[in-house]
């Protein structure tokens, strides 16, 4: 039932788009931590999380984002999330998640941002 | 302390429960009264494990102790001795050598024996029966054994003066298990018979051994140059009148019920081996499980020897049978094709195919399990796949790859024929919209009272054939017979068990609760097949059969929780028509289904429309509601947010509401699957829909949310659940009971229509 995608593209400049499609639970949200720890570990410089094929997220997909955003800041690397739906991006801000992290509406935006501050 | 494993195996015989080998016996018991005379014979009993050696010693030992009172002494003493592998060490095979006889023998002369099992104890009691030789002898088994001595301990405990008894008694010997012997520390194969050789060549002294390894136990007998003095006794199945006898008192004891025609298959397929008969009623007792007729035995069979996880019994079986751990997957994987799925072999060669393995190990594969009678009746009635039923099996099991890599020739034939067969694939999308109005339908059934005819193709061709369309309405309307429909929460298409195999494979499955009421024990379970052919094969009723009787013994449903209705559109033979007469399967023409649907206000599908969504509600009309139950699964509660997405649509709301709404519902189901520790593991959701509001309640029969403390889920959750649950909707309520707890959430929707939420901007609708 869910979708378990999760996919990562190398931008320019040592920055990663990390493609997370389909509902965002417990199982996915591993998969994209999995994803992002991955793109650092390996030297990555920044990190945007596309949200566009993300149909629905619940409270542990979240606390998954959270714990990105946590890991990200504790390392000063820099994260910028893109392309979320209306609910999506309520829900982050409902959580406070928007609050840390920059949204962009299109990939482009996002990877401009980053290219910028990294 | 007495130890228990030689007695495990006479507590667990039952007497009654023994049949046959009425030969066996009565060689056995002359060959014993003849120690009697000084002209006893040994006999070697061999024969496969399980097979009901130690059952025929047991059974042994119990006639010779209640042989008539009149015959002239000496009478025998049966001493059962089981050696056991644990016993590998000679000094402590000695010593519970001496415990059990010196015990057995108090038992024999009436004595009661002492409670302590200790031998000092055991022999002042048979001292104070006269037998002082017991003392000297004793003490000199407690100096070997001082010692460490194994080897003196052993021969000192083995030539016990076990002629002790004169005239009145003379012991023979029961030895079981006697493989064992040959594994006992630094002593050679043949110690034991070496040191009863002059006991076993007296006469006096009758031996029956028993053992599973009769190669290792002859060789040694051999060498000792005692081949000569033992009979051999081969010890295979019963006879077929035996072990069908042997079903009646097993059958009994659990208070299963199977119609005596079955008994000599049900033997047979047991290969008519007595612990397999057993443990068979043993499974089916435990499944709670019914034989009312072939297939209802056949399943049980399969099951009981196929199943996942493997009950004990047959999982040593295996593990005896076919020790290589990848064969024997690939043996039980076969197995559940050919007998859960009946699926065809012509030749050995398919066989091996099928289980992708060289034709050497596939022969030992295919003895093992022809040897337990597993396969026996299989190659005798193997048919090939003329039948449209097996095809489509195969076929299905083909696509997903269930057939395993090396994807044999015999399914890949299979496989081509079934495509070439044009007419079947052309009916496939028919096939789809027949199901699909079907599910629609079901779904609206609502506790409504239908005519029963609808149900019965046979009643309702008898009585309307060459009527008009308003004759037959009218006729329906005056029939009597009603069927009172459930109240339909869930219909899923192509459902299928996670453990594969077409087994479950029905074109839908409804759940429903009758009267309405979402309680256990209304609970409904529709399986739905759906016939597009020209006409509809017994094969395949019998087939649909199958898989439901297979579904509720998986699913342990009571009689009458299962319907079965087949839909079909061309013709049905009237042997068809009695067959599912006979097994209580509803059979529906496409005639009585358009007459159904109009009761429903549908149309028939030709028009190939889109069923049109009932009116959106305005103010003043009754609410909508809609009902679903959830099992507590990973990801279930996406369908639960599906059906909102699905009622919201009734009302035409906006999508940013919806999004809410999906997401409140979500968060829901999450909690009731995570915090209430519910036993039925089951959420009921209800979404009720009024021009004024959308109410959705998430009830679960847990024990309430308990704040969590500091376990993992918690923390990766902080409470995010109802927090969110509280900024999605407009009100949030919980209520937590004894029965559970039930959340509602209402969303208002003020005028009725999309412009309910903060957002009402409505872009990407």
């Amino acid at each position: 039932m869910s979708h378990l995608r999760v996919r990562t593209r190398k931008g320019d400049g040592g920055i990663f788009v990390v493609y997370v499609d389909g509902y965002l639970n417990s199982l996915l949200g591993e998969e994209m931590e999995r994803a992002v720890y991955g793109v650092v570990d390996a030297g990555g410089a920044g990190v945007v999380l596309n949200f566009e094929g993300t149909k629905l997220i619940n409270s542990i997909g979240i606390s998954f984002v959270i714990g990105i955003v946590e890991r990200m800041r504790e390392r000063n690397s820099t994260l910028a999330f893109c392309s979320l739906s209306r609910i999506n991006q309520e829900l982050f801000q409902m959580t406070g998640v928007s609050r840390y992290v920059r949204l962009f509406d299109t990939e482009e935006e996002a990877l401009v941002f980053l290219a910028q501050s990294v | 302390m007495r130890l228990l494993w030689s007695h495990g195996a006479e507590f667990s015989f039952r007497p009654g429960e023994f049949f046959g080998r009425g030969e066996e016996l009565s060689a056995l018991l002359r060959v014993c009264l003849e120690g009697k005379s000084g002209i006893g014979a040994s006999v070697l009993i061999y024969g496969p494990p399980n097979i009901g050696k130690t059952s025929l010693l047991l059974k042994l030992k119990l006639e010779l102790q209640s042989l008539p009172e009149t015959s002239a002494p000496p009478c025998p003493f049966p001493f059962y001795y089981s050696f056991s592998k644990i016993l590998s060490h000679p000094l402590a095979l000695s010593q519970h050598f001496l415990q059990e006889y010196l015990w057995q023998l108090l038992v024999f002369l009436g004595e009661s024996p002492p409670a302590s099992f200790d031998l000092e104890a055991l022999c002042e009691n048979l001292g104070a029966r006269g037998h002082m030789e017991c003392r000297d002898f004793m003490s000199a088994h407690r100096r070997y054994s001082e010692k460490g001595d194994g080897l003196s301990a052993l021969a000192n405990a083995f030539s016990f003066p076990f002629a002790t008894g004169g005239n009145l008694w003379y012991p023979v010997f029961l030895f079981d298990d006697i493989q064992y012997t040959i594994k006992l520390q630094n002593i050679s194969d043949g110690a034991i018979f070496s040191i009863l050789r002059p006991y076993i060549k007296s006469g006096h002294f009758p031996m029956i051994v028993s053992g599973s390894s009769p190669g290792h136990v002859t060789s040694s007998l051999k060498r000792e140059g005692l081949y000569g003095s033992f009979q051999l006794v081969e010890v295979g199945g019963l006879s077929p009148a035996a072990s069908v006898k042997a079903w009646v008192p097993l059958f009994e004891r659990r208070k299963i019920r199977m119609p005596e025609h079955l008994m000599g298959r049900a033997a047979a397929r047991l290969g008519h081996v007595p612990i397999y008969q057993r443990m068979f009623a043993e499974e089916v007792s435990f499944r709670n499980g019914q034989m009312e007729d072939e297939v209802g035995f056949e399943n049980l069979y399969a099951l009981s020897v196929t199943e996942g996880k493997l009950n004990r019994y047959w999982r040593e079986f295996f593990e005896n049978a076919i020790p290589d751990r990848v064969n024997r997957a690939r043996a039980i994987k076969f197995l559940k094709r050919v007998i859960c799925d009946q699926f065809p072999i012509d030749t050995f060669e398919g066989a091996f195919s099928l289980m992708g393995i060289s034709p050497e190990e596939g022969g030992e594969i295919l003895s093992a399990l022809e040897f337990k009678g597993l396969l026996k009746s299989d190659f005798e009635h193997i048919q090939f796949i003329r039948d449209p039923v097996l095809a489509d099996f195969l076929y299905w099991a083909f696509e997903r790859g269930v057939l395993g890599k090396n994807t044999p020739q015999v399914a890949a034939s299979i496989v081509q024929s079934k495509i070439s067969r044009a007419p079947l694939e052309e009916g496939r999308e028919e096939h789809e919209k027949s199901a699909g109005v079907a599910k629609e339908m079901m779904r609206r059934w609502d506790c409504r009272e239908v005519p029963a005819l609808l149900f019965d193709f046979g009643r309702f061709r008898e009585k309307f054939r060459g009527k008009g369309l308003l004759e037959i309405v009218i006729g329906l309307e005056g029939d009597p017979g009603k069927v009172k429909l459930p109240k339909i929460s869930s219909v899923s298409t192509g459902y299928r068990a996670l453990r594969g195999g077409s087994r479950f494979d029905f074109d839908l499955v409804a759940y429903g609760f009758r009267e309405g009421d979402f309680s256990e024990e209304n609970l409904v379970i529709w399986a739905v097949d759906v016939h597009t052919e020209k006409t509809i094969a017994s094969a395949a009723v019998e087939h649909f059969e199958n898989r439901c009787r297979l579904l509720s013994l998986e699913k342990g449903l009571k009689p009458g929780q299962l319907a079965k209705w087949i839909l079909f559109e061309g013709a049905a033979d009237p042997s068809v028509v009695d067959l599912t007469a006979r097994y209580g399967i509803h059979l529906t023409h496409r005639t009585q289904m358009r007459l159904f649907l109009n009761l429903f206000g549908m149309e028939e599908l030709e028009k190939g429309q889109e069923e049109t969504r009932p009116p959106e509600p305005r103010g003043g009309e009754k609410p909508l509601e809609f009902e679903l139950v959830l099992p507590m699964k990973a990801d279930t509660e996406v369908v639960a947010a599906r059906v909102a997405e699905e009622v919201a649509a009734y009302a035409s709301l906006d999508k940013d509401t919806v999004d809410r709404i999906k997401m409140a519902i979500i968060e829901a189901c999450i909690n009731a699957f995570e915090h209430s520790g519910s036993q039925t593991g089951k959420v009921r959701l209800r979404y009720i829909l009024s021009p004024e509001q959308i109410e959705l309640f998430v009830q679960d029969d847990g024990k309430g949310f308990r704040p969590s403390k500091g376990d993992d889920d918690a923390k990766r959750h902080r409470g995010w659940g109802l927090k969110l649950i509280s900024e999605l909707v407009d009100d949030v309520d919980i209520t937590t009971g004894e029965h559970g707890t039930t959340v509602r959430m209402v969303k208002h929707l003020r005028s009725g229509h999309g412009e309910g939420s903060t957002t009402s901007n409505d872009e990407g609708q």
